[in-house]
């Protein structure tokens, strides 16, 4: 009896009424770059007393619950970090307050132009993160082989090196899903294709895209063996272990490369700009954005705040600790450019760096077309097979949504 | 004749309003999505259904995934039930220890076999390659062909216990009396088994197969962290395609539809088993 | 070995099935099959065990050994730096203790509304055949795989604000265990001997005093491993818990632990660390409670 009493002070005490005090609620993806987002809320909550609540989420929970509350108006969440890709969903319908100011010019073009719908800002964006090619430097110098500049010559250096150090000469993500995609990209794009073609059409039936697919699948044979199951995290697994030369990554896995507890490989490593075959290479970008969901009970404070984490003093303040800035004069300071190597390439990535097509159908899209990479990558399916599948489908996304 | 309300109606009365609220007026809200879409009433999410080559395909898996893991579960629970049964020593402690992975919550078994199954520094591979066996095409949950074996693989090592568990409390209710008669007519080992013990745990039997069929035609959470239904589409099943369709494409209305078809799928299946039950 | 007798049934003692105390019958007492017998338990017994034997030590190795190759079982240096890190960085002990009330309250709850119930169908005379379908119908809610509720489940909490707190999910795991409840109980009521209950009721006890008084007590050991089926199931249940709750406060260990794996860096040792410490409550109490399992799934198994 007594027990069943302390459960309902329990029970009682946890559902204390909201909007009673002063609460922000933020959304951050769990990972490095929502750790950046975290340590820099708690600051800003101490600065104006204002109790700071974090939900951090994996990447597709994220996506799900943010959705979620946007559609459902519940006012869950204050602040919401996104994946550029989401932005069209989440906007849509007016699930977004758009922001009180313009953001200033020393924010990165391509950073900002995923940020607007109908000629509005909704977001600001935090994390500058567009893809970079990481390679074993060591072992390219130890070979003779300049620097991975191009496809074609990363398959042959990818079997000359493997070859001869018994490693794996390429890894990549092939699982189904954001994996495959986000690391088919480049491939696509410096091939030649697209997803979509000029008038908006699905385009993966064309000869460039089932050509950069076979590639793929090619490239593979020199992945261990599961890659068609792989996440960003046995990527860089494999990486860190020192068991494949080089891959496609991500800026925020620069930190842990050179991080001796967790890497067999440290200073070995060099970050260059994605490779070029028939087109110049471009790498994809992967920026997060910040913003507030129109249900917030609290817009004032998350305006306020979003505007403070992407000052240029807190966003250094978050580089130091391990955040791609998306600003200018942060990725130009001296003392950040001598803290991190790879600053330099990383900005010239970004300023070039392409989004994924913008639409609301993203996520569908995304998932379709994942499904039939893994397949082509599992031999469950030809490059043909499974272009020709997965135009199929995204035209029939396309159709249903009209 | 007078109708009287049945006197245990109130006894009964609190918990079917609970379920009524929280089963059946979700079931009839469920029902009114499936047939909306952003058009208005319309039979179009049922129509998509027939049509859905990956729902089929979903399906077809989920029954595979089911069948076969229940048959691993049930043979390999049956026969540890005989066999720790018939141990002199020690059958409490063993009993605790294989118990144990169904007490684990699926999502750490999830992941913890996530981990074991990692082709490149998974401990499967790992103590396989130092027995000697070449590991280059052994990728459980990222092959094409073996994604599926792997993840029943999850499931029959989380779930044996279930009816292991089962299986010894039905054993352990058997009576002396025919067990003595068979010993005093002299059968043998493996006759006292079909004639004796088998038919009666029949009841036990199909009520372990009930339930454990129930869970599995709606499995989730470990195809959910172990593989999101891939490679490809290797390891999809109903549960994940609607979870999917609803929270990732926001597509509710078709959601709903493909949850009110398999909802009748499984109510037949179970509605066989239980007739089953009676006989 | 004695007899148990429990009521009208007659339990087997263990081991007259297999005549484990008779000598030279033939088909039991071999030295090597005995000896075979207990090799392949053991095996058994290190197939359940051994990976979450593997789970125990990545939460205490450094990450760079959890991916060495080969694989270290003994090998390694420990250390307890991802414990630390769930309990301080992370709001892992919220997340325990919401599981806790969640749990444990969703369970009485389900006990005090499913054992009334149980009584009134096996008890009272019903019509037709009224008990039997009611039962059937209670049972057949426990087939609503969760994806079918979930998004009206997601709606109606969200009219009474109930979405994102533990009351909601208390509601919802009462509703995801009470078939299961009214279920066994049934058996176990039915199993009892109406004497006892007739004998009370003529000197004047009321139906609900022979509830509590006389039912209660001898169907003890199935309300035990009910109950203890019923903590298991809300403890570990993901989707309901996964939806339902939008910030940390109205989350519970599964899903604080599948947040563990994120998109640039599945934190092994803090998933593993987390997993470690939401198994040890539910090993701990199915193995204090585990004379209560067997001896009551037996009694009511049978009469399911």
């Amino acid at each position: 009896m007594r027990f069943l009493l302390l459960c309902l002070a329990a029970l009682l005490a946890s559902c204390s009424h909201p909007g009673s005090e002063k609460v922000l609620t933020i959304a951050v993806n769990a990972g490095v770059e929502g750790s950046a987002l975290k340590a820099a809320a708690h600051e800003w909550g101490e600065l104006r007393t204002t109790r700071i609540e974090v939900v951090e989420l994996p990447y597709a929970n994220l996506f799900e619950k943010e959705s979620l509350d946007l559609q459902s108006r519940s006012g869950a969440y204050d602040v919401i970090m996104m994946d550029d890709p989401w932005f069209p969903k989440l906007v849509a319908d007016g699930g977004l307050t758009p922001l009180a100011h313009e953001p200033d010019a020393d924010f990165l073009a391509s950073t900002l132009a995923v940020c607007s719908n109908a000629g509005k800002y909704y977001a600001l964006p935090y994390v500058g993160n567009s893809q970079l090619f990481f390679y074993r430097k060591d072992l390219f110098d130890k070979y003779n082989l300049g620097a991975p500049d191009r496809w074609e010559k990363i398959l042959n250096d990818a079997k000359t090196i493997g070859a001869g150090e018994k490693m794996f000469g390429y890894v990549m993500r092939a699982a189904p899903g954001n994996s495959a995609v986000t690391d088919f990209m480049p491939l696509l794009w410096a091939f030649g294709g697209d997803i979509f073609d000029a008038q908006g059409r699905p385009n993966l039936a064309s000869p460039e895209a089932i050509e950069a697919l076979r590639f793929m699948v090619e490239l593979g044979k020199y992945s261990p063996p599961g890659y068609a199951g792989f996440n960003a995290a046995e990527v860089s697994a494999q990486l860190l272990q020192g068991t494949a030369v080089m891959s496609i990554n991500w800026p925020a896995w620069i930190a842990a490369m050179d991080d001796p507890s967790k890497s067999k490989v440290t200073g070995k490593i060099e970050f260059a700009p994605m490779p070029a075959a028939r087109l110049p290479g471009v790498a994809e970008l992967g920026a997060w954005l910040l913003a507030i969901p129109a249900g917030s009970a609290h817009r004032d404070a998350a305006s306020d705040f979003i505007a403070w984490a992407t000052e240029p003093a807190q966003m250094t303040q978050a580089a130091v600790r391990g955040n791609p800035p998306t600003r200018r004069s942060v990725f130009q300071s001296p003392d950040l450019v001598k803290k991190f190597r790879a600053f330099p390439a990383q900005l010239a990535a970004l300023e070039a760096a392409r989004p994924r097509p913008r639409t609301t159908q993203w996520n569908e899209i995304e998932n379709a077309f994942g499904v039939s990479l893994s397949q082509a990558n599992s031999g469950a399916a030809t490059p043909e097979a499974a272009m020709q599948q997965a135009n199929r489908e995204i035209a029939a996304i396309l159709a249903r949504s009209k | 004749m007078t109708r009287r309300i049945p006197p245990g109606l109130i006894w009964v009365a609190p918990a079917l309003f609970v379920l009524a609220a929280l089963s059946i007026y979700p079931l009839l809200y469920l029902i009114k999505v499936s047939l909306t879409d952003s058009h208005g009433i319309t039979l179009a999410n049922y129509a998509r259904l027939f049509q859905d080559r990956l729902f089929s395909v979903a399906a077809g898996q989920t029954l595979l995934y089911a069948a076969f893991a229940l048959a691993f579960e049930f043979f390999l629970g049956l026969g540890l039930a005989l066999l720790i049964d018939s141990l002199v020593h020690g059958r409490a402690l063993i009993r605790v220890g294989l118990l144990a992975p169904m007490l684990l919550p699926p999502v750490v078994a999830a992941v913890i076999w996530r981990l074991i199954y990692n082709p490149e520094f998974g401990v499967l591979n790992g103590m396989l390659r130092q027995l000697g066996i070449n590991t280059a095409n052994l990728t459980w949950t990222s092959g094409r062909s073996s994604a599926m074996l792997s993840v029943i693989l999850v499931d029959v090592w989380e779930w044996t216990p279930f009816l292991f568990l089962l299986l010894t409390a039905g054993l352990q209710a058997i009576p002396a009396e025919p067990l003595e008669a068979a010993r005093v007519d002299g059968a043998g080992y493996w006759q006292t088994l079909r004639d004796v013990i088998l038919p009666l745990l029949k009841p036990v039997i199909l009520l372990a197969l009930l339930l454990r069929s129930m869970d599995l035609l709606r499995i989730f959470d470990q195809i959910f962290l172990l593989t999101q239904g891939g490679p490809g589409s290797a390891t999809e099943t109903v549960s994940l395609y609607i979870y999917r369709t609803a929270f990732r494409f926001s597509n509710f209305g078709y959601a709903a539809a493909m949850s009110f078809v398999g909802l009748v799928i499984t109510m037949l299946a179970a509605r066989g088993l239980m007739r089953l039950m009676r006989v | 070995m004695t007899r148990t007798s429990t009521h009208s049934l007659t339990v087997a003692a263990p081991g007259i099935l297999w005549s484990r105390d008779r000598q030279g019958s033939g088909w039991a007492n071999n030295r090597m099959k005995t000896l075979a017998k207990y090799a392949a338990a053991l095996a058994a017994l290190a197939f359940a065990l051994a990976p979450i034997y593997w789970l125990i030590t990545i939460s205490i190795k450094r990450e760079i050994d959890q991916f060495a190759s080969p694989p270290l079982w003994f090998s390694f240096t420990p250390t307890l730096v991802h414990y630390t890190a769930i309990f301080t960085h992370e709001a892992f002990g919220r997340y325990f203790l919401n599981s806790i009330v969640v749990s444990t309250c969703s369970t009485l709850i389900a006990l005090t509304l499913g054992l009334p119930a149980a009584y009134g169908l096996a008890r009272f005379p019903w019509p037709h055949d009224w008990s039997r379908s009611i039962s059937f119908w209670i049972l057949s809610n426990r087939m609503l795989p969760p994806i079918v509720t979930i998004i009206p489940l997601f709606l109606m909490l969200r009219q009474v604000h109930l979405l994102n707190s533990l009351v909601g999910l208390i509601l919802v795991d009462v509703a995801l265990n009470l078939p299961f409840v009214v279920w066994m109980m049934r058996g176990f009521v039915e199993e009892l001997p109406r004497e006892i209950e007739e004998a009370a009721m003529l000197d004047g006890e009321s139906r609900v005093g022979v509830l509590l008084r006389f039912v209660l007590p001898l169907v003890r050991p199935g309300l035990a491993a009910t109950a203890v089926f019923c903590l298991i199931v809300a403890w570990n249940e993901f989707l309901f818990a996964l939806i339902l709750s939008q910030t940390e406060s109205a989350m519970t260990l599964p899903v604080g632990i599948a947040a563990h794996v994120t998109q640039y860096e599945i934190q092994w040792g803090a998933m593993s660390a987390a997993g470690v410490v939401a198994m040890l409550p539910v090993l701990i109490f199915a193995a204090a409670a585990q004379r209560y399992f067997v001896r009551g799934l037996s009694l009511g198994a049978l009469k399911g």
